[in-house]
């Protein structure tokens, strides 16, 4: 069960070597005299939890929005599978990456059943109605996500914990390869944070799925990514395993704040305090 | 609300649903709007009747059809459930091009100059109330409400340069009707025509409504390009709120009162939605002019139809305002 997506030909290659999501000196600015994203460049590698993180306004959203192919690059590439992302047709690459944006509450009177349906969208012909194999999809979405039993209720009904569960579900409906989420616990209390980061490993444990997610909070990346990608006024800080990136030296001047970094005796991974001077 | 799979049978069959329920309707308003029939001295005049009947009958499905599209495309595209071609201003730029056209061409170009004062408001509004893509929900209103003003304005002064026997023509025409007086077959068939290429076009597009409506990023995401649809759909809205102009005037609020009597009924799946409004619009329209037909028995004149659906889409206005406006907007 865990971990049978890794290829065991590519597995024990070094890992940089086939890099799944690979971004490259990628350049953006909404005005041309404030860059969002300068020259930032990462891997992601396939069957891995990612999280991406940095304080606010270090352009984590932005980059998002470019690796789902809502905005182009100004500089630089981004290459998916090997093929340049701008290369694909947009409802092929929707057959590919699933994204799940911050802006998740819209009252549209649909039902979770219709809302997670949605997520059939590039797989349906042009009038759009749904075949048996859509509705698995979607059945087999709510039920790894856990919502199966609100399937009828009206999304408007849910609390937050519920309905950006089913928005994860519309994602997986998608089938896609990759799942991309812009901060999926942001308005959630502790439990529901844990649950849905839970979702995210299984999914990548046993779904095979790739998973990159913009999260502000350290600790709960830490608890749960294989891989952490800082970032710092639009470029990349440090990326690699938590333990790797999450150091005191690192962490402290990209915050501006001091923070010591401690690590949990039972899971034996690092978790962050800060230390704000009285 | 509808749990069960939209397949091909299910939707030929709700379609034909609705094309018998406008058909029955439109039967009864052939055969029993206003003089009785039967008290006709002379078979010639039944004949001359019903052949106006159905003039009127046709302009109003048309019409009926083309405005309530318009509005269901308008409402799902600018994520705005209060969006109508009379409220955002498109039908009064349209209003002022049909009347600019009767002043210095001839009746000929009307359809054209429709399209024209339509396209332009559209492109007005979209420019006037979006902000880096997005378009502010309380802007676009207040957009359409000076847009409004300023046609309103233009069409006053083009109506006190003319001559006092076409003022009257224009006050009435402004406010909506269906006249049967000089019946311009031709017209009707044109616009017709196109409503019906829009209604098949809106339903390919369904399924980008659907996504445009949950979100423009999840549209994007899920593979809808959204600027391209945005243009296209807008174009189309636009083409058939002009040539319905064109054909009756500026007819308020079916755009408004049609979509959201279905959305209450069937749920907001716009697969489902556009062609009902299609056929409940066309529907709507008929009743509503067989309406004025009606009070013709009470006051020797018939009213413009655009009346009757100003008085009932205003206080529709005021209920979407204050309960699903509020519930949208909060949970946002």
């Amino acid at each position: 069960m865990a971990t049978g997506i890794r290829n065991p030909v590519t597995a024990d290659l070094p890992l940089a070597a086939f890099p799944y999501l690979a971004v490259r000196g990628v350049g953006f600015a909404y005005r041309r005299d404030a860059p969002v994203l300068r020259d930032l460049s990462f891997d992601v590698q396939r069957g891995r939890l990612a999280n991406i993180l940095g304080p606010n306004g270090s352009g984590k959203s932005t980059l998002l929005r470019i690796l789902v192919g809502l905005l182009a690059p100004g500089s630089g590439e981004v290459r998916l599978g090997g093929a340049l992302l701008a290369d694909y047709p947009r409802a092929a690459l929707a057959r590919r990456v699933g994204y799940v944006p911050q802006e998740t509450a819209q009252a549209t009177g649909f039902t979770v059943l219709e809302t997670v349906l949605l997520g059939r969208s590039p797989h349906t012909g042009a009038l759009g109605f749904e075949v048996p194999g859509d509705w698995y999809a979607a059945r087999q979405a709510l039920h790894l996500t856990d919502t199966e039993l609100f399937a009828e209720r009206s999304l408007d009904e849910l609390s937050g914990g519920e309905r950006q569960r089913v928005i994860i579900a519309r994602a997986l409906a998608q089938e896609p390869e990759l799942i991309l989420l812009d901060e999926p616990t942001a308005f959630l209390d502790i439990k529901h944070q844990h649950t849905i980061y839970g979702l995210l490993r299984r999914l990548v444990r046993e779904g095979g799925k790739t998973v990159l997610c913009v999260s502000h909070d350290v600790n709960l990346a830490a608890a749960y990514a294989d891989d952490l990608i800082l970032m710092d006024h639009g470029h990349v800080a440090a990326a690699g395993k938590p333990e790797e990136v999450l150091r005191a030296e690192i962490l402290s001047p990209v915050y501006e704040m001091p923070i010591e970094v401690r690590k949990d005796k039972t899971t034996g991974r690092p978790y962050v305090m800060p230390r704000p001077q009285a | 609300m509808n749990p069960r799979p939209l397949t091909l049978r299910s939707y030929l069959q709700s379609i034909g649903a609705w094309a018998g329920l406008w058909a029955c309707v439109c039967l009864v308003a052939v055969l029993f709007g206003g003089e009785r029939l039967w008290t006709m001295p002379s078979r010639e005049q039944v004949m001359d009747i019903l052949a106006s009947r159905l003039y009127a009958v046709l302009v109003a499905s048309v019409v009926g059809a083309a405005l309530s599209l318009a509005g269901l495309a308008f409402q799902a595209l600018l994520r705005n459930p209060l969006a109508d071609p009379f409220v955002l201003g498109v039908s009064g730029g349209a209003a002022l091009g049909v009347i600019l056209s009767g002043v210095f061409v001839t009746v000929i170009g009307a359809p054209l100059f429709g399209f024209v004062g339509a396209l332009v408001t559209i492109g007005v509004i979209y420019a006037v109330a979006q902000r880096r893509g997005r378009i502010e929900p309380y802007t676009l209103l207040l957009t359409g409400i000076v847009v409004n003003a300023f046609y309103a304005a233009a069409i006053m002064l083009v109506n006190s340069l003319v001559s006092p026997v076409r003022r009257a023509d224009i006050a009435y025409w402004m406010m909506g009707a269906i006249s049967t007086l000089n019946p311009d077959w031709s017209l009707v068939a044109m616009v017709g025509g196109l409503t019906i290429a829009a209604g098949i076009g809106f339903a390919f597009l369904a399924k980008g409504f659907n996504l445009v409506a949950v979100g423009e990023d999840t549209a994007g995401a899920l593979g809808v390009r959204v600027e391209r649809l945005r243009l296209v759909t807008f174009v189309a809205a636009g083409l058939v709120t002009g040539a319905s102009v064109a054909l009756a005037g500026p007819i308020g609020f079916v755009g408004l009162i049609c979509p959201h009597i279905l959305r209450m009924a069937m749920g907001p799946d716009h697969r489902r939605l556009v062609p009902a409004s299609f056929f409940f619009g066309a529907t709507f329209l008929v009743l509503a002019d067989l309406a004025t037909r009606l009070l013709e028995g009470v006051g020797g004149q018939t009213p413009p139809v655009g009346v009757l659906t100003a008085m009932a889409g205003v206080p529709f206005f005021i209920y979407l305002l204050r309960v699903r406006w509020r519930r949208a907007s909060e949970i946002r």
